[in-house]
């Protein structure tokens, strides 16, 4: 599942956007990687994650940390999401020179995370890119709308949801950020970045009437 | 996804948690308000349940029965795929390339995303497209994908009839394809999109080759689809690496 891919939006909008998540190859190097897993985990902590979680465990806004390191098993996905550039090279850095052997990917703009890449001393393996949506795309909502859902690639912040929080932040029942963490919450992998959810909602805000069509 | 009618308070806050749409409100016999799942449209994806949004604990999941249960094993991320064993919808695709060495120098993966983004699909629309990648020959689908599982007859792309009416919230169709097939790939996609009732998203994946160079984009290009700005790299930190003569 190329669940980081799909993020929609603007190169203004996705450059503080950076996902870094490890995983093992099945059958290959899986014995006991749940060690390694806690250890990339570990390492993505100390440098000040926005979101954090593993899909079988949950994320930051439904769990804690703590809980989501340990439950670590040799079939988990373990993500981390950054806001901030630098702290998103040095984790690189940092997961580079721990050597697990475990995959790593990450996911941003790709010409800035090659970069980034470069800083860290790392090269490219295999890059993927999408070739956008086809299809009936009239059945889609407003790119607003879809520049928050598709931080969840499994498809678990539904539109409606974020028409919902929008309708909360206009009529004062949340602010922006807590919308933004609710959103966070049924992306179940902590792929999801509340920071640029809460800017994108900020942006959008003036935008939409009361009521959420 | 279903409710307990005794248990729910019809205050509505399950409503937005749901990826389909599929969940409204009635009346029953004495007037009182009720939530009710269109058991058609939803793919059993548990966003609502997880939410714990109901007050009165009202909505459950049966264990569903076969072909029914193909909807939560594509559509809710927690549910594994015996075949995969790997939680979420496909493969592990190019997140692993590093140490399994899947796509080669000189192949591209590429994968289409039927649902996706919070669309939904049935199997007749995903039976159009496997059946016209099928049909372009030399098209080899990634056999350990739960899709590709369901396939009756992996020649021709046709999907067991027994899952035709049945709804996800995405399903992928992996490939991999020989670098000079990639345009004729986008062609078949171009012309079956037009014929699906729902959306999908499209992948396109390369082996960074010689010279920093990732050839399956410029053939994208080349065929008038831009690759995204965005995207994901496998930085190579995997072992063993998968080792591999340079062409």
């Amino acid at each position: 599942m190329s669940h980081t891919l799909h993020r929609r939006g603007t190169a203004e909008n996705l450059k503080n956007d950076f996902v870094i998540f490890a995983m093992s190859a099945k059958g290959i190097n899986e014995i006991d990687s749940n060690v390694k897993l806690r250890r990339f985990l570990e390492i993505v902590r100390e440098f000040n994650p926005v979101n954090f979680g593993d899909m079988k465990t949950g994320n930051y806004f439904i769990t804690s940390e703590e809980t989501i390191i340990a439950s670590a098993k040799d079939t988990s996905i373990v993500h981390g999401v950054f806001d901030n550039r630098e702290a998103f090279i040095k984790a690189l850095k940092a997961i580079k020179d721990a050597d697990l052997g475990v995959s790593v990917i990450v996911s941003g703009l790709l010409d800035d995370t090659h970069e980034c890449c470069r800083q860290a001393g790392i090269n490219r393996h295999t890059c993927e890119a999408s070739l956008g949506v086809w299809g009936k795309t009239e059945r889609l909502p407003d790119e607003d709308i879809l520049r928050v859902s598709t931080m969840c690639g499994h498809g678990m912040v539904p539109f409606s949801l974020v028409k919902k929080v929008i309708e909360d932040i206009k009529e004062g029942r949340r602010t922006i950020n807590e919308a933004a963490q609710e959103l966070a919450k049924p992306c179940q992998c902590g792929v999801f970045n509340p920071g640029r959810a809460a800017a994108l909602l900020e942006e959008i805000m003036c935008l939409w009437g009361i009521r959420v069509a | 996804m279903k409710v307990d009618e005794s248990k729910c308070l019809g205050c509505g806050r399950c409503r937005a948690y749901c990826t389909m749409g599929a969940i409204s409100f009635t009346r029953d016999a004495r007037g009182r308000v009720c939530a009710q799942v269109d058991q058609h449209e939803c793919v059993d994806c548990g966003v609502c349940f997880r939410a714990e949004v109901c007050p009165g604990e009202a909505l459950y999941e049966p264990k569903p029965e076969w072909p029914r249960s193909v909807r939560s094993t594509f559509s809710n991320p927690l549910v594994e795929h015996k075949e995969t064993r790997i939680p979420g919808r496909g493969t592990e695709e190019m997140k692993t390339n590093d140490v399994t060495g899947r796509f080669k120098w000189g192949e591209a993966g590429m994968a289409v995303e039927m649902g996706r983004p919070g669309t939904g699909a049935r199997f007749t629309d995903i039976e159009k497209v496997a059946m016209a990648l099928s049909s372009l020959g030399d098209i080899h689908f990634e056999p350990k994908n739960p899709l590709t599982g369901l396939m009756a007859d992996k020649n021709t792309g046709k999907m067991n009839p027994e899952v035709m009416d049945e709804k996800v919230l995405s399903a992928i169709i992996e490939m991999t394809v020989p670098l000079d097939r990639v345009q004729d790939v986008i062609g078949a996609v171009r012309k079956v999109a037009q014929e699906l009732s729902t959306v999908c998203s499209f992948d396109l994946t390369c082996k960074v080759h010689p010279g920093d160079t990732v050839p399956a984009f410029d053939l994208a290009r080349k065929a008038g689809v831009s690759p995204t700005i965005n995207g994901k790299t496998n930085v190579g930190l995997g072992k063993p690496f998968f080792e591999e003569v340079k062409q």
